[in-house]
């Protein structure tokens, strides 16, 4: 029973007494040994030093610190149990470049693997990189090891190299960085470090730590640079201080006389305020009568009776309407009904299924036993979940496996016989006008910057699958204006073209590498003062057989390209390997975002494989060209939970050399993606996602076209479904 | 790894207190911070208008009272200890011998005759409950056996808590005890048995909604 091992597995419910229970009350043999506080570089550790904690499995959070030091934003995620990652935004004071304001701004990441947990006598024990991408101004490396001495006191001791050591690596001027400095990873001399920290009571944590930084920078050509004051002493002391459960504060000195403070704010997305979520009880199952009280239900005679189904359709439909789901169509025969519904509330498609299929026994006569409930996205059906109707009595409200079990899922045919379409549900049209804010964060150059407008946005779905979609944003006030890209000459760095120089010398649309410009003047179609179209498009979905589906987009399809987009996706509903294929035909839109464009035109396109592992992890591989017309591949890797939270990180790598490419070396960056309803507990698919990127580089680059078949399919397909699937009886 | 790179986190958000349009909340688009004003909202409204519908300085007497004239079928007063209220809720569905109450903003209490088997709409649902012991309970009799509860959680599955419980008499007659341990926690249960029936209860929910008594107002 290969499938109902996999079902077994997806809905697999291990560590069950703490996520339920709120507190950390394991029995396992290791402990994982939880940091309690965060250090400035935004892990759990001492103040600069770390340690071998770690965080609650699929923690995501932040930590900003402020010093005569630097200004960090520590951006950090427990990727794995025992693996922590930290993307780091530094503003580090001190250091003169060309810019010769007295700081620099500097990106970074750490990775810290703990390899031991706490176990008896032993220590818990970790080794960690940080800021080893590129020879950076944070690099160093360290093996440390924590031990709780007392259940209040924990003691950590490590040995130390590059700044860890008080020997900061000599920074390459005329390195594009991004790339890992294998070559000198722990070396160039190594020392010790180590850390007190004293949990006082619940809230309070007080910190004592030895550290060997300098805080000095060198660079290869001969400048040293340090930053704040040399520490006085080796000696740090910090104070932490706990507010609520994501919050925490504290400050702390360095070498006695540098005084700073930080503020952590940290989610587990298995902690949620709501966790079965505040949606509205479902209608419960209505049993059938007995045969002899209903003769006629039973006999399946109604259905000879061509009011039936109609009457029964829209009684059905308004139910399921106020239960946040559209049924489409419907096919109904005297033992056997298909529904086709469209989800429009639930993050987990089990849960809009297990409420359909209550709500069809209260609709349905007796003589009906065999549901089939067909999800649908965008007019393609995605999958049908066969259930028998005495299964749905028999085990309403019982452990969720067992109407998994009893549950079949399969491909969806694209038709189905006697399929009628529930009236009044197409043409559809819908509109909204409403502010908006973009705001620009972590901007080396310019710090924080906003715009701030209205936009209108309308969607015309014709007929099911054909969808038009428009919006006009018109821009109130912010600070995002217009301007060039950067003149990226020698001797320049730091200097923009002005928009009319820009616009007036069309070969400044290509680098001075000569790659066609795509991202790196997206600065140009900012700051707007007249309305723009940031979309207007017309998408055909369909599908043409049970396991391909197909997109056509034509029009303005994003900010800065306009053309035709034309996708495949196989993806049969039980498995777990999926492969696409994408094809663009684009042109660069004017800079004024209306109806012109530019010269530039391009085809671009990827083959893709997805693969869903079963542990909440998901792969995806593209190969093809990208905007610029490079040619490479991107690998993506996420983290998925089963109410919707997904973090994923991603690269790519196209021909383009990394001098051709520019600082960074090759496109990398990291998606978050949170559901509103696990924040508020209103049920919604609504959810607030973004992708921390370098958005100012033309390789790798993709096109933004809205509707992509993957993650619109998948809802409703073996791994996504069944890891939802508790939530069959909400 | 200089500054020099701009990062653009494009968070394109805010919304709401003044958007307008014909979309539902469930069709998207509304927007996160949409979503969030309208929640607060609610929140706001809640706080001003508590128990509205209740109509102000009523006596609990008259709210039963009131309620069993107003609604013909089967009736339950759930008072829920950690959220400070109590509600008359009716029977909305029977299947065998489960029921399932609800509050007029449905919220639901599902027991099976008498004896809790979930909740829903609450925040912090108990998915189903297992009692190994529901016979014992029934027929006011002491036995040992485990309790088996699941519950939604923050991650989205459904998770299992097991706990090992007693049953005995209670000091107090016709009373019956379910006393529960695990995970460090222990609860009770306090069924009124009269009949195989449970007309009266003081039930756990779980470790956030606690304790809910019930009491059957029409059977």
């Amino acid at each position: 029973m290969r499938r109902s091992r996999l079902i077994r597995q997806l809905m697999a419910t291990a560590l069950p007494i703490t996520l339920v229970m709120g507190s950390g009350s394991g029995t396992a043999t290791a402990d994982p040994l939880l940091g309690r506080t965060m250090s400035t570089y935004g892990l759990p550790g001492g103040i600069d030093t770390p340690t071998a904690e770690t965080l609650p499995d699929g923690t995501l959070g932040a930590t900003l610190s402020w010093s005569d030091y630097a200004r960090r934003g520590n951006i950090f995620f427990q990727a794995l149990p025992g693996l922590t990652g930290v993307l780091r935004y530094a503003r580090v004071e001190g250091i003169n470049d060309f810019r010769n304001e007295g700081f620099i701004s500097d990106r970074s990441l750490d990775l810290r693997y703990q390899v031991l947990g706490e176990d008896g006598w032993r220590p818990a024990v970790a080794i960690g990189v940080q800021d080893f991408l590129g020879t950076g101004v944070y690099s160093g490396e360290y093996i440390v090891a924590t031990r709780s001495v007392t259940p209040s006191v924990r003691v950590s001791a490590g040995l130390g190299w590059g700044v860890l050591a008080g020997k900061p690596r000599v920074i390459d001027i005329n390195d594009n960085g991004g790339t890992a400095n294998v070559d000198q990873l722990f070396s160039g001399g190594v020392k010790p470090f180590g850390s007190v920290s004293w949990q006082v009571n619940d809230k309070l944590n007080l910190v004592a730590e030895y550290s060997q930084d300098r805080y000095l920078a060198r660079y290869s050509n001969g400048r040293e640079f340090q930053q704040g004051e040399e520490p006085g002493s080796k000696l740090n002391l910090a104070a932490n201080y706990q507010i609520g459960r994501n919050y925490s504060a504290g400050i702390y000195a360095i070498g006695g006389e540098t005084i700073g403070a930080q503020v952590t704010v940290a989610l587990n997305p298995r902690e949620a305020a709501y966790p079965s979520g505040l949606e509205k009880a479902p209608a419960p199952v209505r049993p059938r009568p007995s045969p002899a009280a209903d003769p006629e239900g039973w006999s399946g005679a109604w259905s000879q009776d061509p009011t039936a189904q109609p009457a029964i359709q829209k009684a059905l439909g308004d139910a399921m309407a106020k239960e946040g789901q559209r049924l489409e169509a419907m096919a109904l025969s005297a033992n056997r009904a298909e529904v086709r519904l469209r989800n429009l509330r639930y993050i987990n498609q089990a849960e809009a299924i297990g409420r359909t299929a209550r709500l069809m026994t209260r609709a349905l006569p007796p003589s009906v036993e065999t549901f089939v409930i067909t999800s649908t996205t965008d007019g393609m059906p995605t999958s049908s979940v066969t259930l028998r109707r005495s299964d749905v009595e028999r085990l309403e409200n019982t452990d969720a496996a067992r109407i998994a079990a009893a549950a079949s899922l399969a491909d969806a045919a694209p038709g189905a016989p006697g399929l009628v379409a529930t009236d009044g549900i197409y043409p559809r049209f819908r509109w909204s006008v409403r502010p908006y804010l973009d705001l620009g964060i972590f901007s080396a150059e310019d710090g924080l910057t906003h715009e701030v407008g209205a936009e209108a946005r309308a969607s015309y779905e014709i007929m099911p699958g054909l969808v038009a979609t428009g919006a006009l944003r018109q821009r109130a006030f912010g600070d995002i204006g217009q301007r060039g890209p950067a003149i990226g000459l020698p001797g320049t760095r730091g200097e923009y073209y002005t928009p009319e120089e820009y616009e007036a010398d069309p070969s400044l649309e290509t680098t001075p590498e000569g790659v066609p410009r795509v991202r790196s003047d997206t600065r140009m179609y900012t700051g707007n003062s007249s309305p723009v179209i940031p979309e207007a498009t017309l998408a055909w979905y369909a599908k043409p057989s049970s396991t391909v589906y197909t997109r056509i987009t034509v029009g303005l399809l994003e900010r800065s390209f306009g053309g035709v987009s034309a996708e495949a996706l196989w993806k049969p509903a039980n498995s777990q390997l999926a492969f696409g294929a994408e094809v663009n035909r684009v042109r660069k839109r004017d800079f004024d975002q209306l109806f012109d464009f530019r010269d530039y035109e391009v085809t671009t396109g990827h083959v893709s494989a997805y693969y869903e592992f079963t542990e909440g992890f998901t792969a995806q591989l593209d190969l093809g060209k990208y905007l610029a017309g490079d040619v490479g591949a991107t690998v993506t890797l996420a983290r998925e939970f089963a109410n919707g939270w997904q973090v994923g990180a991603y690269a790519t790598k196209t021909d383009l050399s990394a001098d051709e490419f520019g600082e960074g070396s090759f496109d990398k960056g990291i998606t978050l993606s949170i559901p509103i309803g696990w924040a508020t507990g209103q049920p919604s698919r609504d959810r607030v996602s973004t992708n921390l990127r370098s958005l100012s580089r033309d390789g790798g680059a993709r096109l933004n076209v809205n509707g992509r078949l993957y993650d619109r399919v998948r809802d409703s397909h073996t791994v996504d479904l069944y890891e939802g699937w508790g939530r069959f009886w909400r | 790894m200089n500054g020099m790179v701009k990062i653009t986190l494009a968070a394109s958000l805010l919304a709401a207190l003044s958007a307008c349009g014909n979309s539902s909340a469930d069709e998207g688009g509304a927007g996160p911070l949409a979503i969030l004003a309208q929640t607060a909202t609610q929140a706001v409204a809640a706080r001003r208008a508590p128990e509205a519908p209740a109509a102000p300085a009523r006596s609990p007497q008259d709210a039963v009272a009131e309620a069993l004239r107003v609604n013909q079928g089967p009736l339950i007063q759930a008072g829920f200890e950690n959220l400070g209220r109590s509600q008359i809720m009716a029977m909305t569905g029977q299947n065998g011998a489960m029921r399932t109450y609800m509050t007029p903003s449905e919220e639901a209490l599902i027991l099976r005759n008498g004896l809790l088997v979930g909740t829903r709409g609450l925040g912090n649902d108990l998915s189903v409950a297992e009692p190994q012991l529901e016979s014992a309970i029934r027929a006011g009799a002491s036995g040992s056996g485990s309790r088996v509860m699941r519950y939604y959680s923050g991650d989205g599955l459904e998770r299992p808590l097991q706990f090992d419980c007693r049953t005995a008499p209670g000091p107090n007659a016709g009373v019956l005890v379910e006393s529960c341990e695990g995970h460090g926690i222990s609860f009770q249960n306090n069924y009124m048995v009269q009949g195989g029936g449970i007309p009266v209860s003081r039930q756990w929910i779980g470790p956030a909604l606690g304790y809910v008594t019930i009491q059957t107002l029409r059977p």
